[in-house]
């Protein structure tokens, strides 16, 4: 049946009218023989449009021992706020006790009493009424209605209090003014319970319009759940600009529940004097391993800022090395080497860590190739490794990496757990602007 | 060894960093109208009503845990819960009938306040004004991490109970000993009196607070466990303050036949008695209690009304950016004192319609909260096992009778 033949059989052609979602709810629901079925419950809509589109209709009956329907749109005859006559008989219908959609956003599940954000007006509001539109026999959700005299209709004393403010003042605003915001400005937060995230379905750009600061202030309004879930769904510009404007206690939060890597990504996006506002703030296992996940050339800067500079392991290190579980064979360490890429090209050192990423071992490429490929890599190890830790000076680096001949040397934290590695070239230059330095003191002290 | 006490170190930062809720709320129901209770019950009945804290102690932990772990994990108020769990409907009646009950608990704190300054020999024209402005300024300008702090000396205060305790010299042997063997007498007094101790435990502001508190606070589902030992240490602090009043009244006034109907009177009563410093301590603990209540019964109030109804919240506010929050705070408090201050008001017709309110508005929150911390679309993994639940259940069941029971005594009386 297309859209067209449904509109012809529907009685009353209401399109261009409104009706509130509170009007709708629990009307009376008749099959196609005027039989009692139900009563209207929730609609389930189509969030992929601008203005969203009813789909099905939830009727439920009973009590307490409650059972649940969900009707087609197209069967649906007629619906208004008495009564909603449906074109199929009573038997066609199938009851359940489930009624809980996992995909669809239904209206008065997750719109109607829940909080969302308008973009419109910067705020997050509780929703207190939704303004529904006909269009030919369809329902379109318009706006929301978040006034006082939404909460009023839904409590059955509109009529009652009208009466008595138009007694008082006839122009009241409270009577003139419509509390309705457009749907396009509304990002609801209701979080998809398979993935945890939310839909987010005003334009992007509707965010970026947005001040940062605002953006925030909405964002800390969120409970933590609705936060970790919004974060996720955003894009990364926009991400960057709530970090960057929300409290150190929120940005710790979010970190805690999204883990080192997404925010080390986030980080990327922030100017550097935000990025170390933020990160000087944490443990400095934590911020070295940060920095570790981010962004080579920026983490460098950033490390700088934070005063590791040249004077320590810990700013001199590289993240990008090769790492491998203890338990992985050679054949297998050698199949990855192959394929993956490297920014730069690290020294022909393997890394062997175990489940927590603590360092148990140092291989090289010769070792592997030559070894058996079904051994286990650790078989291919040194016997021994020798590593640094993340406050090590210069000198403690340059010392051991000259009196075992590597090329590279580990760093590791107060646990054992690497967090990047010093290459020979990045540890020559160091030592070479510090013999010129003393080489200038000795050339100037004569004179 | 060392690292064994780093650990336990670390261990006690995390729980000082997310204590305070859970105490807080405990320490508030230790009120004006709780020292009342206690006052009374000592100076009538001697050690005789000690047992029951015991089951009071439990069943304010097992209600106040349902509370922090709901927030924990939801990160929602309870209002908020019920708006958007039951409809505007529930969440409107709900939220009136909490705004009466604790508006007239809150005269009731105010009324606490004027008594104690009748103690001191202080006009309560001077005192009951200015401890409402301070108590407003305290909200208003505060941040919510410097009210906390300060709320948290507040608790500290309770121990002038402790200490008037001691300086009384009570026979500790009875008191363990009355303690541990619950006397149930047929006597309707007593009876009476029973239901008052134990009804006036569990008041529905309190679950509202407390919820709002740990969401406000942003407590990780990792340091839930902290959280509940808060609540917890909470619940034991505040038996214990209300155990010391029982024995303070009960050594002195009860031994001596002196009957008492307010804490004004059992404090008047202790001076001759238990001296000077006892007398001290007793009126000044009944003013700290007094003052802390009636910040936290309108903050609450404020704070959940605005969560169901769905304005802007928050101590962290300005009062343009959340106009209905600040204008409901500043109106209780505003009623609350004036009417203490008009001539000729009488106390106890405010105590009845606070016990009213209270009685009709608890069993819905409890259901509601047993509802929603069942809920798994909510709770996930976190809903209660169903142990836990029978236990709420009886409780629910015993709190619901006794406040029934409390709601006809208050107008048979």
């Amino acid at each position: 049946m297309t859209d067209q033949q449904i509109a012809k059989k529907i009685g009353k052609d209401r399109s261009g009218m409104f009706i509130y979602l509170s009007q709708l709810l629990d009307t009376i629901v008749l099959d196609k023989n005027r039989e009692f079925v139900g009563r209207v419950y929730d609609v389930v809509v189509r969030p992929s449009e601008v203005y969203p589109q009813a789909s099905l209709l939830m009727i439920r009956k009973g009590f307490p021992d409650r059972q649940y329907a969900v009707i087609e749109w197209a069967n649906i005859f007629e619906i208004d706020d008495k009564e909603t006559w449906l074109t199929i008989g009573k038997d066609k219908i199938i009851f359940s006790q489930i009624h809980n959609n996992k995909e669809e956003l239904t209206l008065r599940r997750d719109i109607l009493d829940q909080q969302v954000v308008d973009t419109f007006n910067h705020k997050v509001i509780r929703i207190n009424d939704i303004h529904l539109l006909f269009v030919d026999h369809l329902l379109m959700v318009a706006h929301v209605d978040i006034s006082l005299r939404g909460i009023i209709r839904r409590l059955g004393y509109e009529k009652i209090t009208d009466f008595f403010v138009s007694l008082v003042n006839k122009n009241a605003a409270y009577l003139k003014k419509e509390h309705l915001i457009s749907w396009k400005y509304i990002q609801p937060l209701s979080i998809n319970p398979a993935s945890m995230t939310i839909k987010v379905n005003v334009p992007q750009q509707q965010f970026s319009r947005i001040p940062a600061a605002d953006l925030a202030e909405i964002f800390q309004d969120l409970d933590v759940r609705q936060q970790l879930s919004f974060f996720k769904s955003l894009d990364l510009s926009t991400k960057a600009r709530i970090f960057t404007h929300i409290d150190f206690k929120v940005q710790k939060s979010l970190m805690d529940d999204l883990g080192n890597k997404e925010i080390a990504e986030v980080l990327n996006h922030i100017p550097s004097d935000e990025a170390t506002d933020f990160l000087e703030k944490l443990s400095k296992d934590r911020t070295v391993h940060i920095l570790g996940l981010m962004e080579t050339k920026y983490s460098k800067k950033l490390s700088q800022l934070l005063g590791y500079s040249s004077d320590s392991a810990g700013g001199l290190m590289t993240a990008e090395y090769i790492a491998f579980k203890k338990d992985d064979t050679i054949e297998a360490v050698l199949q990855q080497i192959k394929e993956r890429t490297f920014k730069t090209e690290p020294a022909q050192f393997v890394y062997i860590v175990d489940e927590d990423h603590k360092l148990v071992g140092c291989t090289n490429f010769r070792r592997l190739i030559l070894a058996n490929p079904r051994d286990n890599v650790q078989k291919a190890a040194f016997p021994k490794i020798y590593s640094v830790r993340l406050d090590s000076s210069v000198k403690e680096v340059a010392y051991l990496m000259e009196k075992y001949k590597y090329y590279t040397i580990p760093v590791v934290d107060a646990n054992n757990v690497l967090q990047g590695i010093i290459t020979v070239d990045d540890i020559l230059s160091q030592v070479i602007s510090i013999a010129w330095r003393r080489l200038k003191r000795i050339e100037v002290k004569p004179s | 060894m060392n690292a064994r006490l780093k650990a336990s170190w670390a261990k006690l930062l995390i729980f000082l960093s997310v204590m305070g809720p859970g105490i807080i709320t405990a320490n508030v129901d230790n009120d004006a109208g709780g020292i009342t209770t206690y006052s009374v019950a000592g100076a009538h009945f001697g050690y005789a009503l000690i047992w029951s804290f015991i089951p009071i102690i439990i069943a304010l932990i097992i209600i106040q845990e349902m509370s922090s772990r709901m927030a924990v994990v939801t990160g929602k108020g309870l209002a908020d819960l019920i708006r958007e769990e039951f409809g505007v409907r529930v969440t409107f009646y709900a939220m009136v009938v909490l705004i009466l009950s604790n508006l007239f608990n809150t005269i009731s704190e105010f009324a606490g306040i004027a008594a104690s300054a009748e103690l001191f020999g202080i006009s309560k024209y001077i005192l009951v004004p200015l401890c409402a402005l301070a108590v407003w300024w305290l909200i208003v300008k505060g941040t919510y991490k410097s009210v906390e702090k300060i709320f948290l000396v507040a608790c500290v205060f309770y121990v002038s109970y402790i200490l008037s305790g001691f300086i009384s010299k009570p026979d500790w042997g009875e008191i363990a000993r009355s303690s541990m063997h619950p006397v149930f007498k047929m006597d309707k007094a007593y009876l009476l009196m029973l239901i008052g101790v134990i009804g006036t435990t569990i008041a529905p502001w309190m679950q509202f607070y407390q919820q709002s508190s740990v969401v406000e606070k942003g407590i990780k589902l990792k340091d839930y466990k902290y959280s509940r030992l808060d609540v917890i240490v909470g619940a034991f602090v505040v038996n214990i303050v209300a155990i010391f009043i029982v024995i303070v009244c009960a050594h002195t006034l009860f031994a001596n036949g002196i009957r008492v109907e307010t804490a004004k009177d059992a404090a008047l009563a202790l001076k001759p008695l238990a001296g000077h410093y006892c007398f001290y301590l007793f009126a000044f603990g009944l003013l700290n209690a007094s003052v802390f209540s009636a910040c936290i019964l309108p903050l609450s109030t404020a704070y959940s009304v605005c969560e169901g109804m769905g304005w802007e919240v928050g101590v962290n506010r300005s009062f343009r950016e959340a106009p209905q929050f600040y204008g409901l705070y500043t109106a209780i408090i505003v009623i609350g004192a004036a009417l203490i201050l008009l001539p000729g008001v009488k106390l106890v017709p405010i105590m009845l319609i606070s016990q009213a309110t209270n009685g009709l508005l608890l069993p819905f929150v409890l259901i509601f909260m047993l509802l929603l911390v069942n809920n798994k679309r909510l709770m996930g993994s976190y809903t209660n096992s169903r142990f836990y639940n029978i236990v709420t259940i009886i409780i629910i069941a015993g709190m619901i009778g006794l406040s029934i029971a409390l709601l006809f005594t208050a107008f048979i009386h």
